[in-house]
């Protein structure tokens, strides 16, 4: 046994005990890099500043900032009345118009435990009440909010762009469609389930007029989005500077109406700098750690490894598949992708795969690790707001889990879908 | 006196944060706004809000080690008892420890280095040591946070009460 191997199964105890990630990799690449001195230990300080030093991860925070503002102003309802004037007259209505909430949000926040606890706070006592059970509710706005990540803009985009280098502007406009193809997924998912269970029955028409009126109502809600994705997709604004105007028109918007206190801005603040708190030192670590496996010649080994079973495309998609489905059951989305991607995408450039599809893929699987158990970040989000205990929500979230697996396989044996919005 | 120590305790890394996110979002919209309204944008503007933000990072890493709000696996720290997990969390304090003391001394040398050399930044021309001192200070308050969160798991502990479970990522 190599001490990098030591060194890989000590982080891994030190996490499964329960220390937190960014601790136990920190520690676990210490020890790698002073058994093996392939590289000076001087790295670490420098690593841990030049890491995370990019103007592309400032979005992480804002993105945050401008749905905590969108809640806290009252936006961030108007967007749900809005969406429920559009879907509201199906079987499903409700159901349905939560999803596409949640959609709306991703929209805007950049983050799936955000866009969970959100829409999870405004809808949750609605669904109940339109006559879903409690966890299954629950499973809904989880699997929904699983977009945050996937539609854009979105954390998990601009840290692979950070990783492997490339803009995350590209990223976002690949991800729109495939991310749109999950969210609806998950809206079919619901209608078959309640034709099947019969948990909601709404009745009702759709009204023009309504509908106009609550467009009307959610002008300023909707302008935010806009503003994002537009500024971002015609080039206007970068990612970042999208983000920081969304906080303007917010902020803004709030204040004007009165919605909005100077004194809520503390806590308002304190909630992304938290966010941003958490992030932040699990980039930096994990960029260290990949740099020193990368270093040691993991990656090219693994490559040369899995290339010499013969494998082609399919299998290589399969693998990937598989690995990051499990991946996505036990560590957070940020870990994996900065240990992940480095370390598979050699082997996805080995089989021809492009770079852009590659992430679109990785991130759409990674975002399934949302809702499974045992470590899915939306399920411990819905169990903390309604105190449904994690493991319940999450067999109530199966069929969404499995649907989104069908996605993921979709997206990645079809490059077209993440390449044809950049006409490649 | 005392008060004033009580206050930082409580609400040193929050000051701090605030400063730093408002510094960079402030930055950020007018570099925007200078661009369309004069069609100009400074140098600087992009540098100093990097700057600002891995500030706010680091001491929003030990705000979060206060809080006990890093990301961790709770699966078996859900299944213990009030001693397990008071266990559990010196554990991970002493972890957390080890690493920061690493960190610290590494970043200090860093600093050291350029302090000897004069690194300046590129546009604002300060030493970079200023800015790099980010990490440097975030992990002696890590070491100090780390170490009140110690003392207290011990105490916890020894009288066999329920340890600080610390705040989830969304909860205020």
């Amino acid at each position: 046994m190599s001490p990098v191997v030591w060194s890989v199964l000590g982080m891994i105890a030190l996490m499964v005990i329960g220390a937190p990630f960014w601790v136990a990799m920190g520690l676990g690449t210490f020890a790698m890099l002073a058994s093996t001195q392939v590289l000076p230990l001087t790295l670490i300080g420098e690593a841990l500043f030049e890491g995370v030093d990019s103007f592309a991860l400032i979005a992480i925070p804002l993105f945050v900032l401008t749905g905590d503002a969108m809640v806290r102003t009252g936006l961030g309802e108007k967007l749900l009345n809005f969406a429920e004037a559009s879907f509201g007259s199906l079987r499903s209505g409700f159901g349905t118009s939560t999803v596409m909430g949640c959609g709306l949000f991703a929209c805007i926040s950049g983050s799936d435990a955000a866009d969970a606890a959100a829409v999870g706070r405004l809808t949750m006592a609605r669904l109940v009440e339109r006559g879903y059970p409690k966890p299954y509710a629950c499973a809904l706005v989880a699997s929904g909010a699983c977009t945050g990540i996937l539609i854009p803009p979105s954390i998990a985009y601009i840290i692979i762009g950070l990783v492997l280098g490339v803009s995350s502007s590209t990223l976002f406009v690949a991800a729109f469609v495939p991310g749109l193809i999950v969210l609806v997924s998950v809206m079919l998912t619901n209608a078959v389930i309640n034709r099947m269970r019969g948990y909601e029955h709404s009745q009702g028409r759709f009204h023009l007029k309504k509908w106009l009126g609550a467009l009307w109502q959610a002008r300023f809600a909707l302008a935010v989005p806009v503003i994002i994705l537009g500024g971002i997709y015609t080039g206007v604004f970068t990612p970042t500077e999208s983000a920081a105007v969304a906080v303007a028109v917010a902020v803004g918007t709030g204040l004007i109406q009165k919605r909005l206190r100077l004194a809520d801005f503390p806590a308002m603040l304190g909630t992304s700098a938290r966010v941003c708190g958490v992030v932040l030192p699990i980039i930096a670590v994990a960029l260290l750690f990949s740099q020193a496996l990368t270093v040691l010649n993991v990656p090219q080994t693994f490559v040369e490894w899995v290339m010499g079973f013969g494998t082609g495309r399919t299998a290589i998609v399969l693998l990937f598949l598989a690995i990051w489905i499990v991946a996505g059951m036990f560590m957070e989305t940020g870990p994996n992708i900065v240990v992940l991607g480095p370390l598979l995408w050699p082997l996805a450039k080995a089989v021809g795969m492009d770079q852009i599809h590659f992430c679109v893929f990785m991130i759409t699987t990674l975002g399934l690790g949302f809702i499974t158990p045992p470590f899915g970040l939306n399920l411990f989000v819905m169990s903390g707001l309604t105190r449904t205990p994690v493991s319940t929500i999450a067999w109530y979230a199966l069929p969404f889990a499995l649907v989104m697996v069908a996605v993921s396989a979709l997206i990645g044996f079809m490059p077209s879908i993440s390449l044809f919005a950049l006409g490649r | 006196m005392r008060r004033l120590f009580s206050a930082l305790n409580r609400d040193a890394e929050r000051w701090a944060m605030l400063v730093c996110y408002t510094f960079c979002c402030i930055v950020i919209v007018q570099e925007v706004v200078r661009r369309f309204v004069f069609n100009f944008s400074s140098a600087w503007g992009e540098e100093a809000a990097r700057y600002a933000f891995i500030y706010l990072g680091w001491i929003g890493a030990a705000f979060a080690v206060k809080e006990r709000a890093h990301i961790r696996f709770d699966v078996l720290l859900q299944r213990l008892g009030p001693r397990g997990k008071a266990w559990v969390f010196i554990v991970a304090e002493v972890a957390t420890i080890a690493f920061a003391c690493i960190a610290l001394y590494w970043s200090l040398h860093t600093i050291r280095q350029l302090l000897q050399f004069e690194g300046a930044t590129p546009v604002l021309r300060i030493n970079k040591a200023w800015f790099e001192a980010a990490v440097p200070i975030a992990f002696a308050l890590i070491i100090w946070r780390s170490l009140q969160s110690l003392t207290r798991d011990v105490s916890d502990l020894r009288a066999g009460r329920e340890p600080y479970a610390g705040k989830a990522m969304f909860e205020e």
